[in-house]
């Protein structure tokens, strides 16, 4: 009986039974897609991390380590592998990278580890980056890496509008029928009986759509990320996303989508069980009030008419609540997208290109070669085109700076201890001293740049460390880090220690494509004293590179040329990787367009999705009133008075989630723009108004046209039709 | 045989200030075959009595027993089971199912029951009811007198301990009217179908055998009417 009455009831209400089709399809669609893109999204990021630093999540860093140490470290419960890295190990110092079968619990294991070998706890090393892309952070850190967590509320949020999408198309189907179930209550069906008519029909009108919403979803993010690879194909140093997708997001996707569809339909059907046939029947879906309500607002704009609207908004609260949800969080999540990636584009811009807007033109990375073996270096500065080259390496160093040897202004802070955290050990601290070998030449005229006679025979130490106390990490300000009258450094470079002159001490570092470490006290000092004194006890890293500069306005064909004629030259000794600026710039640009044309079209999509929903539960909304228009014409509402009402609720239908929406927007910025340490007036200069005034324009736009063409329908209906009391008991 | 008993039911709507007491503590008892009106004015609370009588309402106070069964404290599922077997109900407007043909609502109570209906019984109620040739059509598509004719098909499907008509002619012109209490007095008569009717006219209420009079949620009055006592004075066995 129920699949006849079913059956029957959905061939005679198609419209209805196609939405709430359409509504599954959509929303499982757009369900499907979210969660697909966030995946292979996060799998980018780990395989990006993974192939530039490596798998391993804790490693230990140690001078002595034999075979049975390794075997200590492998019988460990939670370890999946350790194993030596040969490529950081020697000089003194073995490197084992460790692999857990649980990460989870690696700040609890690798304390445990080191006590069993015996090692100091700052032996230990943990792959913060990649296991914060896990979730997995330091219980002691105050401060752990949230911008994972904030793609996942965006995502949560994006999530909860959709599924919000199904349950009010269901709503409205159900409400509209709360009179029949309150007839076959009275004549004797069951409470249960009606719960599984309506969980049986949302089953049916939802399975159909839901598998093909779902391969849909998978099959757009598949082109989302061909489109991502399309355009983000010349961003050097970039590897491929490969389009991945998991059974258990299908699942996941198929899950949540059915047990929607399942709440929903249960929804409607609980509230019907728990009400006497009798109030079933006389459900009318007019507007009732349980108590007097007053809008003030309304009435002393609008008058009786405001008075009616407010009411009947008030009245339909509970119904209209989920549209509203569901338009407030897709507007949320679309302006908080916008700015968001506003944000992005500007960070990048400051911390990387126009910083280093005059400092490069070509770096050319020399893979494997020391700087003592690179033997091009006069034939590269001979180019035409080229104003200046230098070749440099970097290397690893520490030094032990003496109390009394910080600088009166980094004393007046309160020291290291204050500004950087660093311990005390033995009236001094342990800083590291990275050096950077410079060929003679450039050398030479980083000598003359910062007015010190040229000389080979010593390093020049930059003298500032950032004062983080009164200065944020976007707008740094520097302090001298040492008194600046000792003539030599010793360095500490893998249990040995190197005494070196030091010619002079500056705040003003070569023009390289470099940022130093915060609290670190670099070292400049020419090849030829590397070779005399560091070579061999050094820690230089394995790249030399080549930062060439041509003249600062030179265009992306003479870059790409000098490119292509410095590339000629070097390649033929080495293996070398290039990249030049005024490209790197486009791709990045590139990139950044090919983002905010996929992260546009979500953000059209979720508006789109707001939009849609609010315009059919606007128009149901109308059509479950005709009774109620019915009455005010028959009381002598003009048409013109009944459009005035329609405008009156209509403002306040769109106005609603704007309203809401907007605070909560500007409050995320004020947070956004705080943490990031932006000067407001830059964001704002650049914010993205304009499409968020276009999407609430769009939802004026719907709401107005859904009150249109259901304030047509509603004024043309017949009146003695409507009125006569067909569901009165 | 006593078919339905009712002892002090109250039935109260609302809260503090606006409490209404719609029924104040009616008792009453109706024999098999029994054919009764019940008569009052405008809120009189005549249809809050039968909506609780037929189980489609609850009381706040009292008990209410038909066929020997208390339905006042049964659960919803078991007051629908009840109800669909044991009570039939006559709406003013008729209440069909709007996308069902005349003979799956008339047949509904059955269905919900997975019960195959008594094909002879059936093909009696409907020839009776003058609606043999409408079967596949849907209520939209009938009049007022053969929507409520459906209805009263449906009430009669199970034979029921008791059929309940609220208003039952409200909705229809004098012809209509006259042919639906025809009906009603018919199966009373030959099917010994006990039925309770709610309305607020007297000249229908005079068609019944035994008048209950409401007023203000009390029962002002219980009388058998002349029919009644005209009727009463045939015997049984002549009275068809």
């Amino acid at each position: 009986m129920w699949e006849n009455y079913s059956k029957s009831y959905l061939k005679n209400n198609r419209a209805s039974s196609i939405s709430i089709m359409a509504a599954a399809l959509a929303a499982t669609m757009f369900l499907s897609l979210l969660c697909s893109i966030a995946y292979n999204f996060w799998i980018y990021e780990v395989e990006q991390i993974t192939l530039e630093e490596g798998g391993w999540q804790g490693r230990i860093v140690c001078d002595r380590f034999d075979a049975d140490d390794l075997s200590i470290v492998c019988q460990f419960a939670n370890v999946e592998k350790a194993v030596v890295n040969e490529e950081l190990s020697g000089c003194g110092e073995t490197v084992i990278d460790i692999y857990f079968q649980n990460a989870r619990t690696i700040y609890r294991d690798m304390p445990l580890i080191s006590a069993q070998l015996g090692l100091e706890e700052d032996s230990i090393e943990y792959h913060s980056l990649l296991l914060s892309r896990y979730f997995i952070h330091d219980p002691e850190d105050t401060a752990p890496p949230m911008l994972l967590s904030m793609y996942l509320a965006i995502l949560i949020i994006v999530a909860v509008s959709l599924i919000l999408i199904i349950r009010s198309s269901f709503e409205l189907s159900m409400n509209a029928r709360i009179h029949q179930f309150g007839i076959f209550s009275s004549i004797g069906a069951t409470p249960g009986q009606i719960r599984i008519c309506l969980l049986q029909e949302a089953v049916v009108l939802s399975i159909l759509p839901m598998i093909p919403g779902t391969l849909l979803g998978i099959f757009i993010s598949y082109g989302a990320i061909e489109a991502i690879n399309y355009f983000a194909a010349d961003v050097s140093g970039r590897h491929e996303a490969a389009f991945q997708y998991h059974p258990s997001i299908f699942a996941f996707t198929v899950l949540i989508s059915f047990l929607t569809v399942i709440f929903s339909a249960w929804i409607p059907a609980r509230k019907l069980s728990r009400m006497t046939p009798l109030e079933a029947i006389r459900n009318t879906n007019d507007p009732l009030l349980r108590k007097k309500k007053h809008s003030p607002i309304l009435s002393f704009l609008f008058g009786m008419k405001g008075e009616l609207a407010g009411n009947a908004l008030k009245a339909q609260k509970k119904s209209l609540r989920i549209s509203t949800f569901s338009l407030l969080l897709s507007f949320l999540g679309f302006s908080i997208m916008l700015v968001f990636t506003t944000l992005a584009d500007i960070s990048t811009r400051y911390t990387y290109f126009e910083r280093y807007q005059d400092a490069w033109d070509i770096m050319v990375t020399l893979k494997d070669t020391e700087i003592s073996d690179f033997s091009l270096t006069e034939e590269l500065q001979d180019i035409s085109g080229i104003q200046d080259a230098t070749v440099y390496q970097k290397a690893e160093a520490e030094i032990f700076l003496p109390e009394e040897l910080q600088s009166n202004e980094l004393t007046a802070l309160g020291g290291l201890e204050t500004i950087a955290g660093t311990p005390k050990t033995e009236g001094g601290f342990q800083v590291s001293a990275p050096v950077i070998i410079l060929d003679d030449t450039s050398f030479l005229a980083f000598c003359s740049q910062i007015n010190i006679s040229p000389s080979l025979d010593g390093a020049v130490v930059l003298n500032q460390i950032w004062d983080s106390v009164n200065s944020n990490f976007r707008y740094k300000d520097y302090i001298p880090f040492v008194t600046d009258d000792h003539r030599t450094t010793m360095l500490y470079q893998n249990g040995q220690s190197v005494e070196i002159p030091v010619l002079s001490y500056t705040q003003t570092p070569p023009i390289l494509r470099e940022e130093y470490k915060n609290y670190a006290l670099v070292h400049f000092i020419p090849l030829t004293l590397w070779k005399e004194k560091l070579r061999h006890t050094g820690d230089a890293e394995a790249d030399s590179y080549i930062r060439i500069f041509s003249s600062g306005n030179a265009s992306l064909t003479d870059l790409n040329s000098l490119e292509k004629e410095i590339r000629q030259l070097v390649s033929q000794q080495y293996e070398i990787q290039s990249e030049n600026r005024v490209q790197e710039r486009l791709s990045n640009d590139s990139l950044i367009y090919g983002m905010k044309v996929i992260f546009g079209a979500f953000c059209v999509l979720l508006a789109l999705i707001g939009i849609a929903n609010v315009f059919s539960n606007t128009l149901g909304f109308l059509r479950q009133r005709k009774r109620e228009f019915a009455r005010y014409m028959s009381i002598g509402f003009t048409p013109r008075e009944m459009w005035k009402m329609f405008c009156i609720e209509g403002f306040v239908i769109a106005g609603k989630p704007l309203f809401l929406t907007l605070p909560l927007t500007v409050l995320f910025v004020q947070f956004a723009v705080t943490a990031s340490y932006l000067d407001p007036m830059v964001f704002w200069s650049e914010a993205p108004v304009l499409p968020i005034l276009i999407f609430a324009a769009a939802i004026v736009l719907f709401v107005a046209l859904a009150y249109y063409i259901g304030g047509k329908r509603l004024l043309q209906c017949d009146l003695n039709e409507t009125l006569k009391n067909d569901v009165s008991v | 045989m006593e078919v339905l008993r009712c002892n002090g039911i109250e039935k109260v709507f609302g809260k503090g200030a606006n409490q209404v007491t719609a029924l104040n503590g009616i008792n009453l008892s109706i024999e098999k075959g029994e054919f009764v009106a019940i008569v009052g004015a405008s809120g009189s609370g005549k249809s809050t009595l039968l909506h609780i009588l037929g189980s489609v309402d609850k009381p706040t106070k009292g008990t209410v027993t038909v066929d020997g069964v208390d339905i006042s404290g049964l659960s919803a599922a078991d007051a629908a089971i009840f109800r669909r077997r044991k009570v039939g109900l006559v709406y003013q407007f008729y209440n069909l199912i709007p996308t069902l043909t005349v003979e799956k609502n008339i047949l509904m109570p059955m269905l919900l029951d997975k019960r195959k209906p008594d094909t002879g019984y059936f093909k009696t109620i409907i020839n009776t009811l003058g609606i043999a040739d409408k079967m596949e059509s849907l209520p939209s598509q009938l009049s007022g007198g053969q929507q409520q004719r459906a209805a009263i098909a449906r009430s009669l499907i199970y034979r029921p301990a008791i059929l309940l008509a609220d208003e039952p002619t409200g909705n229809l012109d004098q012809k209509n009217s006259k042919e639906i209490l025809d009906l009603l007095k018919l199966s009373n008569r030959n099917l010994q179908q006990t039925i309770l009717l709610i309305t607020h006219d007297e000249k229908i209420a005079l068609e019944a055998d035994r008048i209950v009079t409401i007023e203000d949620g009390k029962i002002l009055r219980d009388d058998f009417t002349d029919t009644a006592k005209q009727h009463r004075s045939i015997p049984v066995e002549t009275r068809r």
